[in-house]
């Protein structure tokens, strides 16, 4: 029995390094520090639908055969293709996707990691107007106004509230989690209550509930001192319960309402009574708050990224930190999903100039997102063929989208038999990234932070990177053999 | 003149910006057919994709005949001369574009006229998303010159306008006229939400209606007629908002009072 300590882990943007793993026999037995999700993919990553050895479709079937022909395989496609789409980097290590760009530029492909699908837009936005962020280690430290706006940290990132934001003992700002846990209480024993009432076990009057609950408005504790937590969303998720402050904006409104707080942040009046369903009144109460606190910052998730607006909603979020910074200091950052889709940007955008959506075929790197993106390429039809790494757009993609991915040759290296890996014409198993290979990963705040080994692959399985080096040189020979038989015709 | 027929459909994106008049002016068919194109990622000759023809005629320079919306690029950075398509064109047409005239009798795909700085671009169907827009990152929108959009145009239609008309006649996407800061847009139908967003100057009109103005506009005044270019008068009334307030922005919008009777109830009482 080995214990290994500050291990991280390889689940979402937080990249948790304090995990402390026991491993018995080379196997994971115990999680000690981490959430939920990160127990189930250490104790469940060793499931059934572990690919055990490569895998080519013939006559309609995925049949077993050795490495050097799958490689061989992948490699023809991939050499023969006029316009290859080279998708998903996400959940692989920077050491992988390093060899990928160059795989891309190889082959004159269309090289596109999920930020196409997540946070695309929050790159773009930055692109527009560029982005005032920081550490995370800063915000912990000294933060006393969070805003989680289209983001849900509770269920999506368990330990981000614990870890950076309000439930930390900041060097400078003291947890919150107290006060918050009480409110959760209570909120939980009303709920209770309701349904008690509504199955009729309950003959009580119905619980009056707050002003604040009903008319979407500031309660007192916005007002009150130390760390404050204001949540803006379409509906009241788990995060929502515990905030100081819960906005609920009507779906596809954040834009409206983001330009108003910046148009009341510059003292400018407003001719509309509400915005996006919030009375102005209150939000004149809000921007209040924004503007005497010592030190702001603003998460964003999904909400916002991929509601009405996309990347225009990220420009404006940006803009109002932008405009707060003249009045006090604050910050922004994006929720970041996959555990390594930042280290993807920062990896494609060293190696090419652009986070994402990067387009070799004429040779050098072009980036347009909504031409160059992997997703309106697939819409249009246009590849005739696929890598896909890493990720599982047969699950994730639109029904048009996943079509035009199976209709040409794909080509999928993935640990697990999922959606994408099955309607695969070459598939390639894979070690786990994080649990049996180790390598470097980007927190969202883009940090590098190293992964570690834990316990040792199966037997005969390769790394991510392992596999993409034999598809490179295999494409390289191709090549050069072609070019050769081409001066021997001449 | 020079008339390109494609000589099939095209999967993959065909790369050619050597089609413009002031590239083919002085050369012989068989120059033209040696240009260099991109189909996917692979190097190409002109005539490898187009079947090249000459004729005796003098305008318009170049004739695409038959869908070219996977071919992009035609007429980049052109200066004068005339090109007509006929059928669909594809992204980045007229990118850039200087002087001259395109004539599209289909539809345009995205970025059409993208940072233009003179010419005409007539589109005798839709127009996609970005028409005139910047490319991305870039602050530096249309210049001068005149589109016209015979139907509907798409989201993010005319972003950082810095002069010349833009004239839809069909309805407009959302985000139209984005920060703008000179310059005249004009939408004959309705216009999507998230209009003049963060514009700093210029002017909107709308003779439809529209889906939800921005909350950061002020109500200025009602105003019978607006001027949209020396050959153009849109009738109103209209109302007169400036904006953006979030901007500091001093843009004119002027949206049409009687296909807008919703406006009235937030805004009749400034009047």
């Amino acid at each position: 029995m080995s214990v290994i300590n500050a291990v991280t882990c390889p689940i979402c943007g937080c990249l948790c390094d304090d995990i402390e793993v026991t491993v018995v026999n080379n196997e994971v037995v115990k999680v000690k520090n981490g959430c939920a999700v990160c127990e189930a993919k250490y104790m469940g990553y060793k499931s059934e639908h572990r690919i055990r050895q490569p895998l080519i479709r013939k006559d309609g079937k995925l049949v077993p055969v050795s490495m050097n022909e799958a490689v061989h395989k992948a490699a023809e496609i991939l050499a023969n293709a006029n316009y290859p789409i080279l998708y998903g980097w996400s959940s692989t290590n920077c050491e992988a996707q390093r060899v990928g760009v160059e795989l891309a530029e190889e082959v004159g492909g269309v090289l596109d990691n999920t930020a196409v699908v997540c946070h695309g837009p929050s790159l773009m936005g930055t692109q527009e107007v560029g982005i005032p962020t920081s550490t995370l280690g800063q915000i912990r430290h000294r933060a006393d106004v969070i805003i989680y706006w289209g983001c849900d940290p509770w269920s999506a990132h368990p330990r981000h509230l614990e870890r950076y934001t309000i439930f930390t003992e900041g060097r400078f700002e003291d947890s919150e989690w107290k006060s918050y846990l009480n409110k959760v209480k209570a909120a939980a024993g009303k709920k209770k209550l309701l349904s008690a009432q509504r199955a009729g076990l309950s003959k009580k009057a119905p619980a009056t509930v707050a002003e604040s609950v009903v008319f979407n408005k500031p309660p007192e504790t916005l007002q009150k001192e130390g760390r404050k937590l204001i949540v803006i969303d379409v509906r009241k998720s788990m995060t929502a319960e515990m905030a100081d402050y819960f906005i609920q904006v009507e779906p596809n409104k954040d834009y409206e309402l983001m330009q108003a707080l910046r148009a009341l942040v510059k003292d400018e009046e407003l001719d509309v009574d509400q915005v996006a369903g919030v009375p102005v009144e209150y939000l004149k109460e809000v921007v209040e708050t924004l503007v005497n606190c010592k030190f702001g910052v603003i998460f964003f998730g999904m909400g916002l990224t991929q509601s009405a607006g996309k990347f225009r909603n990220i420009e404006v979020a940006i803009s109002l930190t932008r405009d707060l910074n003249m009045r006090t200091k604050f910050l922004i950052m994006p929720m970041r999903g996959h555990f390594n889709v930042a280290g993807a940007n920062i990896v494609f955008a060293w190696q090419s100039g652009y986070a994402f959506g990067v387009d070799f075929s004429l040779g050098y790197p072009r980036y347009n997102p909504g031409e160059t993106t992997s997703m309106d390429v697939l819409l249009r039809g246009e590849s005739d063929a696929a890598l896909v790494i890493a990720s599982d757009p047969g699950a994730t993609f639109p029904k048009r989208a996943v079509q035009s991915l199976v209709k040409n040759p794909l080509i999928v290296i993935d640990p697990h038999m999922n959606a994408t890996a099955m309607l695969g014409d070459v598939v390639f198993p894979s070690a786990f990234v994080g649990i049996e290979v180790e390598g470097t990963a980007y927190r969202m705040d883009n940090v590098p932070l190293p992964l570690k080994k834990v316990v040792e692959p199966p037997e005969g399985i390769l790394s991510d990177e392992e596999l993409l080096k034999k598809i490179l040189e295999e494409v390289k020979s191709i090549k050069a053999q072609k070019t050769k038989q081409k001066a021997e015709g001449a | 003149m020079i008339v390109l027929t494609p000589l099939k459909n095209f999967q993959f994106p065909v790369h050619a910006e050597c089609i413009s008049p002031d590239v083919f002016q002085g050369k012989s068919v068989k120059e033209i057919a040696s240009l260099t194109v991109w189909e996917g990622n692979k190097k190409k000759k002109l005539g490898d994709l187009f079947k090249i023809e000459e004729t005796s005629a003098e305008t318009p320079s170049i004739i695409i005949n038959s869908d070219a919306s996977e071919v992009r690029r035609v007429g980049q950075g052109m200066k004068n001369g005339e090109i007509v398509i006929n059928g669909n064109a594809g992204m980045h047409l007229g990118e850039k574009m200087a002087g001259g005239k395109i004539t599209v009798n289909g539809n345009a795909n995205g970025w059409t006229g993208s940072s233009m700085k003179n010419g005409l671009i007539e589109i005798h169907g839709d127009a996609s998303d970005y028409l005139a827009s910047p490319y991305r990152g870039s602050t530096e929108g249309m210049r001068g010159g005149k589109i016209v959009v015979d139907g509907n145009v798409g989201s993010d239609s005319g972003c950082y306008l810095r002069g010349g008309v833009i004239i839809v006649k069909g309805n407009a996407g959302p985000f139209m006229g984005f920060h703008i800061s000179k310059g005249a847009i004009y939408v004959e139908k309705n216009a999507g939400n998230r209009l003049g967003a963060s514009m700093t100057g210029g002017k909107i009109v709308v003779s439809g209606s529209v889906d939800e103005l921005m909350p950061t506009f002020t109500i200025d005044g009602v105003k019978g007629k607006v001027k949209i270019d020396d050959t153009l008068k849109a009738e109103g009334p209209f109302y007169v908002f400036l904006g953006d307030l979030a901007e500091n922005g001093n843009g004119k919008l002027f949206v049409s009072q009687p296909a807008n009777p919703q406006l009235s109830a937030i805004y009749d009482k400034y009047l």
